[in-house]
């Protein structure tokens, strides 16, 4: 039995034709990276490609959305999303830790891992994670959950990223003055380099298994819905555990790591976003000090595809193709309130990615795999940002 | 377009390896007996002996494991290195490794021994050099080692890291590990480093020597103050009076290695530059020219500085002579 037929078989009448599409859109993105590999240079653009798809199929199937699973364990008192997201943390910690030892056996020189996002640390980053939570709760997701919602036809999605645009924007134009004010003599922190690698490890897990502990204090709420038995149905259609969608995140990032670059997602949208802004004349003469810092650089070159590009694009087009297949791609046609709310905080989104140097992946996932102290910062105020929106506009009665 | 480089730069590399084929010694046992013929000739050199400022990337490969040989990456990427690099090679930051970060010199001799000692690099271990980017900042490595009095030991990867990765050698993401060396502080040797005051008794005729700009000719009749891409960082378009204009890049064939020893001797003669006088190369900042500095003064054999002010430095400089053949002028006309 092919896969087509035995999944067909397993999902509601006209599944055929949605599966018939997931799989033409599987064998684009193949024949995409398979040509790009061709190309002379093209092997970092086809494994971007690649690896984007994962991606993006990884936190379709898991949804994967930071937001969610902060308001499940705050509402609901549910921590099991929670508890993946610190897997994909613990996965990928280790497997940074690995890679790095490869690499700069030694870390307490002067140098950092090559392309770690490993940022400043101080005021500024906080405000910026503040912000990102703040967009986050009014938009209703991150930068990467958006994406992958824009392939299940999220009408809020189409307007946050928009948002995200004019953000960046923003940020651009704030960005001199606070780098002045705060950013220029911000220390940069890599933990290693002050408790070696197995006590930045150890540190790490500690805090995170310490984490998960104080989670499970109580018994989890409802069970979860008993586990698929068609192995089918189970990857392709069911709600994958957070937990393992976790650990595939992990998994990715190390790999993503060790041969391109850590995983982020607000490269592109960034560059593309200084681009624009730089052809209108709006931007400042020189953004100081910016392209030096690590993290998602927004410094583009004249090339019509970047690696970050196609990560991005890979990471629709497979959330898509699988929520399509799942049955989960459910286009709404897009009201006042989604228009606005995506606007509003797709706007504070890009401005707290611009000005924390990435994002919930970027900064957040990656710099805290990479044992990079602005990640954890960043990750703090972001959950702060999210549960004070929550909070202030539930009781003004803004949102839901 | 992409295909016809490929394919030319595939022809000229048969046509290389036709003409060294005869010369070159089967690595290993033919490298020595190889070297003892040509090692007289400095101004000769053949590839891979013993005596030569390049290797082969195949002598390279099956010469990874002697003891006394240390291959030393110099990338303008970061990056580049630890995501592959050729099996056992160590790494170098040219622009922390090299120089001094706060004051704009070269190493000093304290950080250029602590180097040596970390890379376990005597003054009798060879050093193969190689980098992305045409070997620029591994030719500039070169170039700061010679001042460090390690001239004859250190070598070029020729065609770099190029032409390794193109004919699909092995590359590996481990870093080694050698016992440190002994490498004794010395001071810097002024012979091989032209500063400012000697360029500028050059172009007021004070004094007889040759320069040799090697950047692109719109920088040199001075349409252009940097390449694209690249910030301008002197106030000034044009060139030091008395300099020839010979692109670094017509010294390289299309698969990055060197041509051979008569076409260079030709290309720079055509130019005036035959060895007779002393030469001295300049840029932008002193990296492209240490390429070219390479190829005058160890695989010529020609008496050649570099002068790594450069056009930053002397573009910039107030009251000294300058040639603007473009006219461009600095903030508008």
């Amino acid at each position: 039995m092919t896969a087509s037929a035995a999944v067909a078989a397993a999902v509601p009448a006209g599944a055929g034709f949605r599966v018939g599409v997931s799989l033409s859109l599987a064998g684009l993105l193949v024949g995409s990276a398979w040509h790009l590999s061709g190309e002379a240079g093209g092997g970092r653009l086809a494994l971007s490609l690649v690896f984007g798809a994962l991606f993006g199929f990884v936190l379709q199937r898991s949804r994967f959305c930071f937001l969610c699973v902060w308001r499940d364990l705050l509402d609901r008192g549910d921590p099991r999303g929670v508890l993946g997201i610190l897997a994909a943390l613990a996965l990928g910690m280790a497997g940074y830790a690995v890679v790095f030892g490869a690499w700069l056996p030694d870390p307490s020189g002067t140098r950092l891992p090559p392309g770690a996002h490993i940022g400043p640390v101080g005021p500024v980053l906080a405000l910026a994670g503040l912000a990102f939570g703040a967009g986050m709760a009014v938009s209703g997701s991150c930068l990467s959950a958006h994406l992958y919602r824009l392939g299940e036809g999220s009408a809020t999605a189409p307007f946050a990223l928009l948002g995200s645009a004019l953000g960046f924007v923003l940020g651009f134009l704030t960005w001199n003055p606070l780098y002045l004010a705060g950013i220029a003599e911000a220390p940069v922190t890599w933990l290693p380099r002050h408790l070696g690698y197995a006590g930045s490890l150890i540190a790490g897990l500690a805090v995170l298994g310490g984490a998960a502990l104080w989670l499970l204090r109580r018994p989890l709420p409802a069970a979860p819905p008993p586990a698929v038995a068609d192995p089918w149905r189970a990857v392709f259609v069911a709600r994958w555990p957070t937990w393992l969608g976790g650990l595939a995140v992990g998994a990715i990032g190390t790999l993503s790591y060790l041969r391109l670059g850590p995983l982020g997602v607000t490269a592109e949208i960034g560059g593309r976003s200084r681009q624009g802004a730089a052809a209108l004349g709006l931007l400042p003469e020189r953004l100081e000090g910016l392209d030096a810092f690590r993290g998602c650089a927004t410094a583009l070159g004249d090339a019509l595809l970047t690696p970050n590009g196609l990560f991005v694009g890979g990471l629709v087009v497979a959330s898509f193709a699988a929520a399509l297949a799942a049955g989960q791609f459910r286009p709404a046609r897009p009201g006042r309130g989604h228009v606005l709310r995506g606007l509003l905080g797709g706007v504070l989104l890009g401005w707290g990615a611009m000005t924390g140097l990435g994002c919930s992946i970027g900064t957040l996932v990656s710099g805290i795999m990479a044992g990079a102290l602005s990640g954890w910062v960043f990750g703090i105020a972001m959950l702060a940002g999210i549960t004070g929106t929550l909070g202030l506009s539930r009781r003004l009665g803004w949102l839901a | 377009m992409r295909k016809t480089i490929m394919f030319r730069s595939s022809l000229a590399g048969a046509a290389l390896a036709a003409l060294l084929l005869p010369a070159g010694p089967t690595p290993a046992a033919a490298g020595a007996a190889a070297g003892a013929k040509a090692g007289t000739t400095a101004a000769s050199p053949v590839r891979d002996a013993e005596a030569s400022p390049l290797v082969s990337t195949e002598w390279l490969e099956k010469n990874l494991d002697s003891g006394k040989l240390r291959v030393v990456e110099v990338s303008v990427d970061p990056g580049v290195y630890e995501r592959g690099h050729i099996p056992g090679a160590h790494n170098v930051a040219w622009h922390t490794d090299l120089v001094e970060t706060v004051s704009r010199d070269i190493a000093g001799p304290d950080k250029f021994a602590a180097l040596a000692r970390r890379l376990g690099i005597d003054r009798d271990t060879t050093v193969v050099l190689y980098g992305d980017n045409n070997n620029w900042f591994a030719a500039w490595g070169a170039w700061v080692f010679a001042q460090y009095g390690l001239v004859d030991t250190v070598k070029l990867l020729d065609g770099g890291r190029k032409k390794w990765e193109a004919e699909k050698r092995p590359l590996d993401t481990r870093t080694p590990e050698v016992a440190a060396s002994a490498f004794a502080v010395t001071p810097a040797s002024t012979a091989l480093r032209a500063r400012f005051t000697d360029v500028l008794a050059v172009a007021r005729k004070e004094r007889n020597e040759k320069i040799l700009d090697i950047r692109s000719p719109d920088e040199f009749s001075g349409k252009i103050i940097a390449p694209a891409g690249v910030p301008e960082l002197a106030v000034r378009a044009g060139h030091i009076p008395g300099s020839v204009n010979v692109p670094w890049g017509k010294a390289v064939n299309p698969d990055g290695t060197l041509k051979p020893v008569e076409e260079l001797r030709k290309l720079y003669a055509e130019a005036g530059i035959d060895g007779s006088k002393p030469v001295i190369t300049s840029c932008r900042i002193g990296e492209r020219s240490s390429h070219s500095w390479f190829v005058l003064s160890r695989v010529l054999g020609y008496p050649a500085r570099n002068y790594d002010g450069s056009w930053t430095e002397y573009g910039n400089a107030v009251g000294v002579p300058v040639v603007n053949l473009a006219g461009t002028v600095w903030g508008g006309k």
